[in-house]
């Protein structure tokens, strides 16, 4: 008897009009970012049938998502974690000048150089861990501090670009294309984020980074070594932003002071954007590929569209807003499931 | 003060009150609600009479806050209405509510900690001047007659954070009568007072419904309930499920009525017998740590439930800190299964078995925007690993090993991949619980494990320790709960001021006994620990 009457509740609650409410806002902060990708590459293809609408251009575009894409993959990591990492761009810019001054000033070979300057973005992500767990400095000014010196030390290192004494093998790694004409830089970030993604859902140290994420008393009360999860956090981070700035200053053919500083940016709004895709508010790594894939989308539909170069930085910053917006919503609605 | 004690004598006889007025004061009717197809209120009628004291029991999820929120103007409800002197309320604005006298204080005190008493009972002042400037002259006039009315007798310039929570429950109050609150809802208010205080506030509310106050009391401590309520409804799954006056209801019937069965009492248990003469798994010897602990020792057998019983600041919750390594002794020493254990840290105290279930639930044990599974499964990842010595965890190894749990401490949740937050208190405690069950721990420790949760679950969580405790597991419980020390523990350890003041055994663990050991004069106390 009570158990028919049940029954008969939860159909009747089910047909009212505020699930249609909630369907709608949970096919938002699930697919709403996938949606507008969509529907991005859709105008812009209508748009620009011959110029948009190729191959070519979307290797273009890919080749471009990459570099955002390994970065913000580390970036990912520290999010994950609950932490905040600022030095990734000034990561990137450093190690690209140096691997690139290791090889002209120092004439190391190749593989040295570039051994040596990942190490060098490991080395600096873990300082960024300890500053964070050890002094306990809030993460935004840590990591803002760090990369704030990085850009002195790379001054002092060298002021002026490095041109000269770069191997051709060197810039064969961005330039070149190994397989079915795809650009090298693709098969780099999808390396990485296969990795990444692997270590993140399928690994005991993933698990542990979502559990310190997701609340940090109850991890350490579970045995978890909060400290050193987030210094492999920052650690990784550190290494995808010495992996950018590699394959940026491979791909530029010098090394610049401050050429990478910009990713930091684009990292945050794709990683933001990614916390609202598929998942409600959490950072993920197959999130954070689709915010990379809106922002690289975005900015060519938008060049061969003749949209001048000044609207860039209007279109970055409205999306980054809308990124911390979205997932923001998201994991609000999370909440109140 | 005795005038208005002889008014609310008057009252509690029954009937007559509600027979002088043909209308009850507020009038719930067929209030529904559901949440994400999930009926959380269903056809709820309820009557409210000014001057009376309307307890409000049920389980977690029962709908009892659902239907507070709807007062409030938080929630708004499906269908139904709620009329306040024949005049239905706006739902779904708290600004209407508040306009048609209902305030309402919540067990997690809405205040701001480093403002005044004063301060915060004037937070959102409604007296404005003609300029449209709030009035703080006349609004911290009518602060001030409110605290002294209910006998306020600290300074209303204190910080709060310098009051006790049973002060700032007082603070609460005289800010919703001086705003001429004709109802005031209080949920859980006596859950971090002690007996004493809770009496004083006991008197306060049975002055304020003297005085033509509508209190709405919500509560799981039966008793005062059953004390201090004139008229108590009970709610289960969403429905009014009984509904009487004071004097025809009794414990073993309320019970009943949020349950839907009887429960064992602390006469029905069976007491086992422990072997005490082997080695301990846990001896802690004289250990100290500040203020707090001073001086502890004890041990812990295989087999048995112990219990730390006595008042809140008592150094129970420092004890079991410096246990499981969140926090290092100042002196003294542990050992476990014989051998020296001097934790590090959490992991390492995890590492070498021993494990703590927090008292804050939500703040330090679950992860909220997890599944079920993941929560069951965080510490014992080493189970789930497809290679031993390799870093990659099989999702089928995982899911079946939190199937496992589920089905072992019937954790009631439609499946392992089921969010957390989504579980009734009482089931995320068990699974809390499971989180440790295949960890290989050698002492669990578990701070208030039913603090929040409604007898039913408390009994299934109760038998979940003792599943553990008989299958070779040391367990050591904290407990205020004095009927909960009875009903569940094997030996009980009273402690006060830092210290153990006494010991109590089998059919020695009566509610009187803890009581009397947890008052006990310190000194006087040193001779029983020894």
């Amino acid at each position: 008897m009570t158990a028919r009457s049940d029954a008969d509740l939860d159909t009747a609650s089910s047909r009212g009009p505020l699930d249609w409410k909630r369907l709608g806002l949970m096919f938002l902060s699930r697919y709403g970012t996938i949606f507008g990708l969509v529907m991005m590459v859709l105008i812009f293809s209508i748009n620009a049938p011959d110029t948009f609408f190729s191959r070519a251009n979307f290797l273009n575009i890919l080749s471009q998502a990459s570099l955002t894409a390994i970065i913000a993959a580390g970036l990912t990591y520290t999010l994950v974690v609950g932490e905040f990492d600022l030095s990734i761009g000034y990561v990137a810019s450093f190690v690209g000048l140096i691997v690139v001054g290791f090889m002209s000033y120092q004439g190391m070979p190749i593989w040295l150089a570039i051994a040596c300057s990942l190490a060098i973005g490991v080395g600096l992500g873990l300082v960024n861990g300890t500053l964070v767990t050890k002094v306990r400095i809030n993460a935004v000014i840590a990591t803002l501090g760090l990369g704030t010196i990085l850009t002195g030390v790379g001054f002092t290192y060298s002021a002026f670009p490095i041109a000269t004494g770069i191997p051709r093998a060197f810039t064969n790694i961005s330039l070149g294309r190994v397989l079915f004409g795809i650009p090298n830089p693709v098969f780099f970030m999808l390396g990485v984020l296969i990795v990444l993604w692997i270590v993140l859902n399928k690994t005991d140290i993933g698990q542990k980074m979502q559990a310190v994420g997701s609340n940090i008393e109850a991890a350490r009360l579970s045995g978890i070594r909060v400290d050193r999860i987030k210094m492999f956090a920052f650690a990784t981070a550190g290494f995808c932003s010495a992996l950018t700035g590699t394959l940026l200053s491979s791909l530029l053919g010098s090394g610049t002071l401050g050429t990478a500083d910009g990713y930091l940016l684009d990292a945050f709004a794709a990683v933001f954007l990614g916390s609202a895709t598929l998942r409600e508010g959490e950072f993920h790594i197959v999130g954070t590929l689709v915010g990379v894939l809106i922002l690289a989308v975005g900015f060519n539909g938008l060049a061969i569209l003749g949209a001048p170069t000044h609207f860039q930085p209007i279109f970055k910053g409205g999306i980054l807003i809308l990124a911390v917006g979205m997932s923001t919503l998201a994991r609000r609605y999370a909440a109140s499931n | 003060m005795s005038a208005s004690v002889a008014e609310t004598d008057a009252f509690t006889d029954g009937g007559s009150a509600a027979g002088g007025s043909p209308e009850p004061w507020m009038q719930i009717r067929g209030l529904t609600k559901s949440f994400a197809g999930e009926v959380a209120l269903w056809e709820a009628d309820l009557d409210v009479e000014r001057s009376h004291v309307h307890g409000l029991v049920g389980a977690n999820g029962a709908g009892k806050s659902t239907l507070i929120r709807c007062l409030a103007g938080v929630t708004v409800a499906d269908r139904g209405e709620i009329r306040i002197d024949g005049e239905e309320l706006r739902q779904g604005s708290p600004q209407a509510s508040e306009h048609a006298g209902l305030a309402f204080i919540h067990q997690e005190l809405n205040v701001i900690p480093h403002f005044s008493a004063l301060q915060n009972m004037l937070l959102g002042a409604p007296k404005v001047t003609r300029f449209g400037l709030i009035d703080w002259k006349r609004s911290s006039v009518q602060a001030r007659a409110a605290a002294e009315r209910i006998g306020i007798h600290f300074p209303l310039e204190t910080r709060v954070s310098e009051l006790t929570v049973a002060e700032r429950w007082l603070v609460m109050i005289a800010k919703a009568i001086s705003r001429n609150a004709s109802m005031i809802a209080m949920d859980e208010p006596t859950a971090s007072l002690s007996g004493q205080e809770s009496e004083q506030l006991f008197s306060v509310i049975r002055d304020l419904a003297a005085n033509g106050v509508a209190i709405l009391y919500v509560s799981h401590r039966l008793e005062e309930v059953l004390d201090l309520c004139d008229r108590i409804t009970v709610l289960r799954d969403g429905r009014i499920v009984d509904e009487a006056m004071r004097g025809h209801l009794d414990k073993k019937g309320l019970v009943r009525a949020i349950i839907g069965h009887d429960i064992r009492s602390p006469e029905d248990r069976e007491h086992i017998t422990v072997d005490r003469t082997g080695t301990p798994i846990l001896s802690v010897r004289d250990v100290a740590w500040k203020q707090a602990v001073k001086g502890v020792s004890f041990d812990v057998y295989d087999g048995e439930v112990l219990a730390l019983g006595g008042l809140i600041g008592a150094g129970r919750t420092e004890l079991a800190h410096l246990i499981a390594g969140v926090r290092r002794p100042d002196s003294g020493r542990f050992e476990l299964d014989g051998a020296p254990y001097s934790p590090s840290d959490e992991a390492g105290a995890i590492g070498a078995g021993v494990a703590l279930v927090p008292e804050e639930r939500r703040a330090q044990g679950l992860m909220l925007q997890r599944s079920v599974g993941y929560n069951i499964n965080i510490a014992s990842l080493d189970n789930l690993r497809y290679v031993a010595g390799l870093p990659f965890l099989s999702a089928a190894k995982g899911r079946r090993q939190a199937e496992r749990m589920v089905k072992r401490l019937s954790i009631k949740t439609p499946g392992t991949a089921t969010r957390i937050a989504s579980l009734s208190g009482g089931n995320q405690q068990k699974a809390l619980i499971a989180r440790w069950l295949n960890s290989g721990i050698r002492l669990l420790i578990l701070d208030e494990p039913s603090r929040g949760v409604d007898v039913g679950a408390r009994e299934e969580i109760h038998d979940a320790i003792r599943e553990l405790a008989r299958s070779g597991v040391g367990i050591v419980v904290i407990s205020s709960d004095v009927e909960e020390l009875a009903i569940l523990a094997d030996r009980v350890l009273v402690m006060r001021e830092g210290r153990i003041t006494g010991e109590l055994t089998g059919s020695d663990i009566t509610e009187p006994n803890i009581i009397e050991l947890s008052y006990h004069d310190v000194d006087s106390g040193k001779g029983e620990t020894a």
